[in-house]
C-alpha cells in the first residue's frame, strides 16, 4: 500500500471510531432517560394501586355497631384500667397468650377492674394459602359482636385455630363455630358469606400499625405496651403488676 | 509459554462472561425479592413501618412503591439496558437495606427485615437474623459492584445497541 493509502484508512478508522463514540454517547443517554423513566413509572403504580386499593376499602367499610375505641375494637368488662388487646386469629402466639393469660384478664374485668379492649387485626392473611383466614376469621369476629357473642366466639375461634400456612377454616365452619355459641340467626351466617365486616378488618389494621402496632399479640395496659422481659407477650403475673400499677 | 499478556487477554474476554452472571443474578434477587411483597401492598407498608424510622403514612407509600421499583430494576437489569446505571441504582437501594437493617439492629428492634417477606415484627420466641441479613446483602452489593465496574456483558440490550458484535 501506498503512504497516501494508509493516511487515508487512517482517517477513516479515525471517523469510524468518532462515529462509534458518537453512537455509544447517544445510547447511553437514551437509556439512561428510560432506565430513569421506567423506575418512577414503576414507583408510581406502587402508589397508585395502593391508594386505589386504600380508597375501595374505605368505601366498603361497615362499622360494627358494637364496637369502641373509635369503632375499632369490642370491649368486655367495664373497669378503669384500659387493656388494649390486637390479636390475629391465625396467630398461634395469640393463641398460647389467650390460653396463659386470657383467665386472667376475664377475672380482671368479671371484678371491675379493667376494661378488655380487644382489636381484631388481619396481619397473618399471607400464612392461608390465598384464602386470607385472618380477616375471614376477625370479620366473622365482628358479625358475633354484634350478635352479642364477641368473646365466646374469640375462644372458639382459638380452640378450633387452623395451622399456619393451611387453608384455614371455611366459611361454613366459621357459620358452624358461631352457631355452637349461640349465633344461630341468618343474620351472623349472612355477614360471613358476605364479608360485611371484611373491609372494616382491614381498616381496624390500617388503625393498629399506624399506632406501631406491628405483631400480634401486642398488649397495651393504660395504653403502655406490656412485654415479659424476655420480649415475648405478658404472662398472668405481669399483667396483673401492670393493671395493679396503672390503677394507682 | 504462558506470559502475562496471554494471561491479562484471557481475563479480559472472560469479563463479559462473569458481568453477565453478576447481570442475571442480581436481577433475580430483585425479581424474587419485588415479587413476594408486590402480591400484598399493605403489608409490605407495614414492614417498612415496622422499622420505625419514618411516619406510617410515608412508610405506606416506600412499602407500596418499592416492590414494583425492585420488580422494574430486575427487568431492566434481565434485559440489560443502561446496566451500569441500573447497578448503581440497584447498590443504592442495597446500602439503605443493609443500613436500615443495622438501625434495626442496633435499636434491639425485634423484626423480620421484609426482605422477601413482608416482614413485620417477629412472633415471640423467634431470633432476629440480622448478621445474615446484612451479610447476604453484602453478597449482592459485590454482584452489583462488578457490574459497576464492568458493565459491558453478553445477551444485553446495551451490546445490541452500541452495535457490538458478539464475539
Amino acid at each position: 500500500m501506498s503512504k497516501q493509502g494508509r493516511d487515508r484508512s487512517r482517517a477513516q478508522r479515525i471517523v469510524e471510531q468518532q462515529k462509534a463514540a458518537e453512537r455509544r454517547r447517544k445510547v447511553t443517554l437514551w437509556t439512561t432517560i428510560g432506565v430513569v423513566l421506567v423506575l418512577v413509572a414503576a414507583g408510581l403504580t406502587g402508589w397508585a394501586i395502593s391508594a386505589n386499593q386504600s380508597s375501595a376499602t374505605a368505601g366498603k367499610v361497615v362499622v360494627p355497631p358494637t364496637s369502641v375505641d373509635n369503632g375499632t375494637a369490642f370491649a368486655v368488662g367495664d373497669g378503669p384500667v384500659i387493656v388494649d388487646l390486637y390479636e390475629d386469629f391465625m396467630c398461634p402466639i395469640c393463641h398460647e397468650f389467650e390460653t396463659a393469660s386470657g383467665p386472667t384478664l376475664q377475672q380482671l374485668a368479671a371484678a371491675h377492674k379493667v376494661t378488655l379492649r380487644y382489636h381484631p387485626i388481619s396481619i397473618l392473611d399471607r400464612a392461608s394459602n390465598g384464602t386470607e383466614y385472618s380477616t375471614r376469621s376477625a370479620g366473622a369476629a365482628a358479625a358475633a359482636a354484634v350478635g352479642g357473642k364477641f368473646i365466646e366466639y374469640h375462644d372458639v375461634l382459638y380452640a378450633n385455630q387452623p395451622e399456619e400456612n393451611s387453608d384455614g377454616l371455611t366459611n361454613a365452619k366459621l357459620i358452624d363455630l358461631g352457631k355452637s355459641v349461640g349465633l344461630t340467626s341468618d343474620t351472623f351466617a349472612s355477614a360471613v358469606n358476605d364479608k360485611t365486616y371484611d373491609a372494616w378488618v382491614t381498616q381496624v389494621t390500617d388503625t393498629a400499625a399506624a399506632n406501631g402496632v406491628n405483631s400480634t399479640p401486642t398488649v397495651k395496659v393504660a395504653g403502655k405496651a406490656v412485654t415479659d422481659p424476655n420480649g415475648g407477650p405478658p404472662s398472668p403475673a405481669t399483667l396483673t403488676t401492670a393493671v395493679t400499677a396503672a390503677a394507682g | 509459554m504462558d506470559t502475562g499478556q496471554q494471561r491479562r487477554a484471557r481475563l479480559g474476554s472472560a469479563w463479559p462472561w462473569i458481568s453477565t452472571v453478576a447481570r442475571l443474578g442480581l436481577a433475580t434477587v430483585f425479581l424474587v425479592a419485588g415479587g413476594t411483597k408486590v402480591g400484598d401492598l399493605a403489608a409490605s407498608g407495614r414492614a417498612v413501618n415496622a422499622y420505625d424510622l419514618m411516619p406510617y403514612d410515608v412508610a405506606k407509600i416506600v412499602g407500596a412503591a418499592q416492590p414494583f421499583l425492585e420488580i422494574a430494576l430486575g427487568l431492566l437489569l434481565l434485559i440489560g439496558l443502561a446496566v451500569r446505571l441500573s447497578a448503581g441504582i440497584g447498590a443504592v437501594l442495597l446500602v439503605i437495606f443493609i443500613a436500615g437493617i443495622a438501625s434495626a439492629w442496633a435499636r434491639g428492634l425485634q423484626i423480620d427485615c421484609g426482605c422477601f417477606s413482608k416482614g413485620g415484627e417477629l412472633g415471640a420466641g423467634k431470633v432476629p437474623t440480622y448478621g445474615w441479613e446484612i451479610l447476604r446483602d453484602l453478597g449482592f452489593l459485590v454482584l452489583a459492584g462488578i457490574l459497576l465496574v464492568k458493565p459491558r456483558t453478553r445477551f444485553s440490550l446495551d451490546g445490541l445497541l452500541m452495535g457490538e458484535v458478539e464475539q
